[in-house]
């Protein structure tokens, strides 16, 4: 069954002063480096018990999915569906050296907040909801991948569903990246949460009409980019907008580096997700935003916005 | 009318047998897996498969390294569900595996040496996300396209079965291999011994004195295609994927909920039409934790009152797999159906008073047309599955 599926809210809290924000994209700076994490005050979404234990990814999902249950007065989503490409990265190195340095008991804290699905747990612990509730991991293409279950969702009748992505930087990731030999990066933490629904409103931002991911294959092939726009009956030139990441796509269209302005991080794209929604929310006249996810050469993920207008 | 969803293969290691067959036959013959090994520091009873992953490697013929062993486990599950099946552009093939800890074996190694200030080798940690372990296991048998991996915990192999079928109903696939993986680490053994539910002697699931589990590594997939995908191949059924639910339990991020909640909601989910006199069999999540085992039985109770079906938890036989559990227990449904059995609960011998419920311990013979698989994770991720005819 197809399903129209609309972005009812969206909250993200990044490196950019974006949180709550409607209507950036038209003002928004690529980030300067050795930029650092916006952060939201966060005790105004969580308990500030529960807040203590919790380490930055939980922290940005949490107050992200807060958020934009808020804007778009949603209490019990009918799924929570969460991408994050290395999880929960804080709690797992800490778990990792208790059990390597500590001799006797080990605390099992950082253990049980290790786990990729701890975000969508606590997500659903605090909203005490029942609901469907699944954690995508598939490096760069986690948020896509997400995305792409949320529309089934709402195809199968199951509207509204939560949909966010998030990753958290360790300073252990510099060092990785410095070993491999990727000195010019700029490693970033971000959470991003959108509310989609079947039903459009007044407060909808954008209209989601595709999404795909093509894994495992050469991603400078544009025939993928050209087929995925044809099957939605649209070509290359109709776009405003293009975001991309990795190798740019060979087009006149207006372009734009997405990680220029969201740093790198696995689920970068969903950054780009809430920048091209805002851009056709607040750019009078623009009707389509293509998001060219290549941030790793061999996965593509694909992801088609349209104005509500248009 | 939703779309049929037909698995026509299986592939499964585990600690009790390389293939089907083997794990087959361990079943019958109530031979279990778990045996005492050395983890890291730690001397623990685990359901460890005899095979390394130098061995592993040139078993399968695997030319890119690094590869950690949740990929190699994966690998060899996916390559027996595949069979001879054939790629082609007439069908969108995809990969779903689901694993808890990914490429966490090469880490944790890495990760010693390099506090120890030891020479540590940095280039295994590209297979440390859990991602890789689904981009291996596909590059290896040359699928491409739609690539995913789950990871929620302990029901992460029951998700991807469930998300495979769906990705069928919905079109967007023809047919996909879905399944989970994990190798033994220390970080999860350590992980459940700090939560002091890793039981030092044989785990004894829903008996009264259970005290924890047994950890176990395995892989397990299932082929499951489309009506129309089945016209191309020419395959024969096995079963079909009947239903399926997943619920939270939204109670604590690491216990049940006394009452079950979140299993009561995904096992009723699952039955969808069926009604519970329907089912023939459930192959139950029965970690051997009092506090899954309880909480599970208080579930079943309520789905299934005075019309509980014969019911076990294969765990003594495999360890916990984790993210394998779902994948490596759907298997285990299908050769109950096609079989005709139903599968020993190993190591029982004391009912539970509270709840009186007695589980299967000898492999009987009898009908089964339809068998209910519950996968349940670490905060209160709930999913059951239903295999049918």
């Amino acid at each position: 069954m197809i399903a129209r599926v609309y972005i009812q809210a969206a909250a993200t809290i990044s490196h950019q002063p974006v949180f709550g924000v409607r209507g950036f994209a038209a003002s928004l700076s690529p980030l300067e480096r050795g930029s650092e994490l916006v952060q939201p005050a966060y005790k105004e979404y969580i308990d500030p018990m529960a807040l203590r234990r919790m380490s930055k990814i939980l922290r940005m999902s949490i107050t992200s999915a807060c958020e934009a249950l808020r804007q778009s007065d949603i209490a019990q989503p009918r799924g929570i569906i969460v991408g994050t490409g290395l999880g929960c990265l804080l709690d797992t190195e800490k778990f990792l050296s208790n059990f390597l340095t500590l001799e006797g008991l080990i605390p099992p804290t950082s253990f049980i907040l290790s786990t990729h699905n701890t975000i969508a747990g606590q997500i659903s612990l605090n909203l005490s909801c029942h609901s469907y509730n699944i954690t995508h991991t598939q490096n760069t293409l986690s948020f896509e991948t997400a995305l792409i279950d949320g529309l089934m969702k709402i195809e199968e009748g199951e509207s509204p569903v939560l949909v966010g992505a998030a990753d958290e930087h360790i300073p252990f990731l510099d060092t990785v990246a410095a070993e491999w030999g990727y000195t010019r990066l700029q490693l970033t933490s971000a959470a991003s949460f959108y509310v989609l629904s079947g039903q459009a409103s007044s407060e909808s931002l954008a209209e989601v009409l595709d999404a795909e991911v093509i894994a495992g294959q050469n991603g400078t092939d544009e025939s993928v980019i050209s087929g995925f726009l044809e099957r939605n009956g649209l070509t290359l030139a109709e776009m405003d907008l293009i975001l991309s990441s990795g190798t740019a796509v060979k087009t006149d269209v207006k372009q734009m580096d997405y990680t220029a302005y969201s740093g790198i991080y696995p689920t970068a794209s969903a950054f780009a997700f809430h920048y091209g929604a805002d851009y056709l929310s607040s750019v009078s006249g623009s009707r389509y935003v293509l998001i060219v996810n290549r941030l790793r050469p061999e996965n593509t993920g694909l992801v088609l916005l349209k104005s509500i207008e248009a | 009318m939703a779309a049929e969803v037909y698995v026509t293969g299986m592939g499964i290691l585990s600690a009790i047998g390389n293939g089907v067959e083997e794990n087959l036959y361990a079943l019958l013959h109530k031979q279990p897996g778990i045996s005492e090994i050395q983890m890291g520091k730690k001397r623990v009873k685990a359901g460890r498969i005899p095979l390394s992953d130098t061995e592993l490697i040139k078993l399968l013929d695997v030319k890119q390294t690094p590869v950690s062993r949740t990929s190699l486990l994966g690998m060899a599950a996916a390559r027996e569900a595949w069979g001879d099946n054939r790629l082609s552009p007439q069908l969108r093939t995809g990969l779903i595996s689901a694993t808890s800890v990914g490429g966490m074996d090469l880490t944790e190694t890495f990760y010693a040496d390099y506090l120890a200030k030891r020479p540590a080798d940095f280039d295994v940690l590209v297979c440390h996300d859990s991602g890789t372990s689904a981009e291996h296991i596909a590059g290896y048998l040359g699928i491409t396209g739609y690539i995913n991996t789950l990871s929620t915990a302990c029901s992460s192999g029951a998700n991807a079965i469930m998300l495979g079928a769906r990705l069928i109903q919905s079109g967007r696939l023809d047919r996909v291999l879905v399944g989970g993986t994990d190798a033994l680490t220390q970080f999860t053994v350590q992980g459940f011994g700090s939560l002091m539910i890793y039981d030092s002697e044989w785990t004894r699931p829903f008996d009264d004195t259970r005290a924890g589990l047994n950890l176990g590594e395995g892989a397990a997939f299932l082929l499951l295609e489309s009506q129309r995908s089945l016209e191309w191949s020419g395959n024969q059924p096995i079963g079909r994927v009947g239903g399926w639910g997943n619920s939270a339990d939204a109670y604590h991020q690491t216990a049940s909920s006394p009452d079950g909640k979140g299993a009561v909601l995904a096992m009723r989910e699952a039955l969808g039409s069926l009604s519970p006199a329907d089912i023939s069999y459930i192959n139950a999540h029965g970690t051997g934790t009092p506090n899954n085992d309880g909480s599970e039985s208080a579930a079943l109770i309520s789905v299934f009152g005075d019309t509980l079906p014969p019911f076990s938890s294969t765990k003594a036989y495999t360890g916990h797999t984790l993210a394998a559990a779902g994948a490596i227990e759907a298997v285990f449904s299908l050769l109950a159906i096609r079989e005709g059995k139903v599968w020993p609960n190993l190591n029982f011998s004391n009912v539970i008073p509270d709840t009186g419920l007695v589980p299967v311990t000898e492999p009987e013979s009898r009908e089964v047309n339809a068998v209910l698989s519950n996968s349940f994770g670490f905060g209160g991720n709930n999913s059951s599955l239903v295999f049918t005819r």
